[in-house]
């Protein structure tokens, strides 16, 4: 553990760590391209040069190895000359298109320019070398060579991360160029992360391009709901209108990385009619829109009902593992302690073995829902039905008479997701009585005897626990659509209207709730779930 | 040693200077331009008031009246949607969608770009903030409409301008630029003694879109 020194401020780095990571970690800031934390170091863009003492020339602080005892200055007037210099050779043929280029605003050659640069340009418009813009490289990724800094991220990440290798270096000298041969479009399922690494507008995204100009953009932290990898991500939103999503960094979950069809789920979202109102279907066979308060009351008296008619056993609670562990505690709540049934199911296609199951060597896994493994923590798989097969086949049998049930569609699509679907459909028409929990209109719903708008993904607070069991908080992006009420949110109502004496008025305080109840779940506070996440018991 | 303050006395001074060819002569000269500006006025020779709409005033070289969006050589907008007006717009009246370009040097382009001029301040920082002289101003007030659609100016309504004949160019950040390329040639007006501040409308030739020249060094 050498102690080293950066202006004026004295730092125990770790053994090996060199001196930006050091700095990096201990809040300082040294401008820097070609580095990036979960890339090999390369030490090719020379922005990070700094001075240490008995040195006789600046030196690299991405390839400079901490050592015991080592003084080193970022920011004397030798420093900020280098680069300075560094900055105008990288600024010789940029095209100075900012206007029109997506980065703008995130451009990492604007913010050093305004901090070290400011210097005229002594490169008049037609002396600069002149590369191709608008390159096609696949559905994710735009390529300008013209803005390039030459910094090498993104052949590192094709090299080493995916190991696909598929971008290079083409050219000598100031007509270097980076692409990939005869501009083969990029087609391997993480292409989209060179978006985010490239620190200069040379790949932007074939997705988000001219969608907004990113300042305009709000940003919440939240976790991606593409699979049960749980991805920390950040949703980029504006005026109630999702735009991007980016990866945020978690060293133990996805290190910086999100996959395309992660980064691309929010778009599943925006298919389909949304579902605004609840819906009660009426003695005439039709539904009608109706108060929540309603609602709720009718689904409380007929589920009591058919208690009494055929046992508290006949009726059956689908839940999903698309909802938060809130909504899931919840909904356990109610219908095991205020209904009594012990019919709580969430399998839709063997999720509780698909759950830890790899797609990839990267990040990707088999079960795409968010959060199966709180739904297994939260104990939500009935011996007696095991999975949707056995659901529909207890309720065409007549064992099942009334069900909840919570259908969220997934946001990243797999063969097989119509057939599950079907299956669902199948199921409601079955059962005589049926509640549906639900985001987007559907056909199938006509059959429900009451369907209920909640709100998707990105709408709602809460938490998901992932493959790992780590539980990592959600946030809330956007306003709910219509009448849309996050799911623990309905169930705390229904808990209430059912006459339960505990009442939840906030995620939190239900997160709370659980922690104390839950085994998995005891003594992890809402806090511990933000970066990396708190990891359940067993 | 106290210093005697240096004193004037007024009184002394307007005894010593009066006298009475003063006292009779000087209501007379003061009635002398009282009479010859009514004759001016009687003869129609200068008049404090003008035959709006049919005589304007011409406001300054500098005036900020309704924007105008200037175009390319083809005709196309010189707009590349890069929303620095928008971002800099105080009154938010500004709304632009982009599409892409066919040419990759521009890369990008308005499909859509309206001003609200209900809205708008005519603050001018659009024309302040705007990197490619796409939007500059003109002298024109007259921005009254029927219904309040109307006052939505779209790209078309701002590109085309041939009402800009009666009122002529306003502020824009590069005067020589664009002068050395507007179509706005003003004949020889007739010289009308009318103290100077009234201009009929003016008899100008005028190409319905403001085009720059490209200098041949910015080509590329």
């Amino acid at each position: 553990m050498p102690k080293i020194t950066i202006d004026d401020l004295e730092i125990e780095a770790k053994d090996g760590q060199t001196v930006i990571q050091a700095a990096l970690e201990h809040g300082l800031d040294i401008p820097h391209y070609c580095y990036h934390p979960d890339l090999p170091i390369d030490g090719n863009c020379r922005m990070c040069l700094v001075e240490v003492e008995k040195m006789p020339k600046l030196t690299p602080s991405c390839t400079t190895v901490c050592g015991e005892g080592m003084k080193v200055t970022t920011n004397n007037e030798r420093v900020k000359m280098a680069v300075r210099g560094v900055l105008e050779f990288l600024l010789i043929n940029h095209p100075v298109d900012c206007p029109v280029c997506d980065q703008a605003g995130e451009c990492r050659l604007q913010d050093y320019y305004m901090v070290y640069g400011l210097h005229t340009s002594e490169i008049a418009m037609d002396m600069k070398v002149h590369k191709r813009k608008v390159v096609d490289l696949g559905e994710m990724v735009v390529l300008d060579q013209e803005r390039c800094v030459l910094c090498s991220r993104c052949i590192r990440f094709f090299d080493h991360v995916t190991g696909t290798g598929e971008m290079q270096f083409f050219g000598r000298g100031d007509h270097t160029v980076i692409g990939t041969i005869d501009d083969r479009p990029l087609d391997n399922p993480y292409s989209g992360n060179v978006v985010d690494i490239c620190p200069v507008g040379a790949l932007t995204s074939r997705d988000f391009r001219f969608k907004c100009r990113v300042w305009f953009l709000n940003s919440t932290d939240s976790v991606c709901g593409g699979c049960s990898t749980g991805c920390n991500v950040r949703v980029d939103h504006r005026d109630g209108n999702l735009f991007r999503l980016l990866p945020r960094r978690n060293i133990e979950v996805n290190k910086s990385w999100l996959c395309d069809e992660g980064r691309l789920s929010f778009h599943e979202l925006e298919n389909g009619e949304r579902l605004h109102r609840p819906m009660v279907k009426g003695e005439d066979g039709m539904q009608a829109p109706v108060k929540w308060s309603d609602a709720l009351r009718a689904i409380d008296v007929n589920l009591k009902d058919c208690r009494q008619a055929f046992g508290a056993n006949a009726i059956l609670g689908l839940a999903s593992a698309s909802a938060t562990n809130e909504a899931l505690f919840l909904f356990k709540e109610y219908l095991k302690e205020q209904i009594g049934t012990a019919q709580l199911e969430f399998r839709l296609d063997h999720e509780d073995q698909k759950v830890t199951e790899k797609e990839d060597d990267i990040l990707r896994h088999t079960d795409k829902r968010p959060n199966s493994m709180g739904a297994i923590k939260l104990d939500l798989m009935s011996r007696d039905l095991n999975g949707l097969d056995g659901a529909l086949a207890a309720a065409r049998d007549g064992r099942l008479k009334a069900g909840v049930i919570i259908w969220f569609k997934p946001l990243v699509r797999r063969d097989g997701d119509e057939q599950i679907e079907a299956k669902v459909a199948e199921l409601i028409n079955a059962l005589q009585y049926s509640v549906v929990f639900t985001t987007h209109k559907t056909t199938w719903l006509k059959d429900a005897n009451v369907v209920l708008p909640v709100t998707a993904w990105s709408e709602e607070e809460g938490t998901y626990t992932n493959y790992q069991g780590r539980v990592q908080k959600i946030g809330r992006a956007i306003r709910p659509k219509g009448d849309a009420l996050p799911l623990w949110e309905a169930f705390a109502m229904l808990l209430e209207t059912s006459g339960s004496k505990r009442l939840w008025l906030s995620a939190a305080e239900v997160f709370a709730g659980m922690s104390e109840t839950i085994p998995a779940y005891q003594g992890i506070a809402l806090e511990q779930t933000r970066l990396p996440g708190a990891l359940v018991t067993a | 040693m106290k210093k005697i303050a240096k004193t004037i006395n007024v009184s002394e001074i307007a005894e010593r200077e009066n006298s009475l060819v003063k006292e009779i002569f000087s209501p007379l000269s003061g009635m002398k331009l009282t009479m010859s500006r009514m004759v001016q006025n009687l003869t129609g020779q200068v008049s404090p008031t003008i035959n709006y709409p049919e005589e304007r005033r011409s406001y300054s070289d500098r005036y900020r009246g309704a924007h105008i969006l200037t175009a390319r050589e083809d005709g196309t907008p010189r707009c590349v949607a890069c929303y620095m007006c928008a971002t800099a717009c105080p009154a938010d009246c500004i709304y632009i969608e982009p599409k892409e370009h066919p040419d990759p040097h521009i890369e990008k382009q308005a499909a859509r770009f309206e001003i609200d001029m209900l809205r708008c301040v005519f603050c001018g920082f659009c024309v302040d903030a705007c990197p490619e002289e796409a939007i500059i101003m003109s002298r024109e007030t007259e921005i009254t409409a029927f219904s309040r659609g109307e006052t939505m100016w779209d790209l078309v309504r701002l590109m085309k301008r041939p009402e800009l004949k009666e009122f002529g160019m306003g502020y824009r950040p590069n005067e020589t630029l664009v002068d050395s390329q507007v179509m706005f040639v003003p004949t020889e007006k007739v010289q009308k003694k009318m103290a100077g501040r009234i201009t009929l409308k003016e008899d100008v030739e005028m190409i319905p879109n403001v085009t720059y020249k490209v200098q041949d060094d910015e080509k590329q």
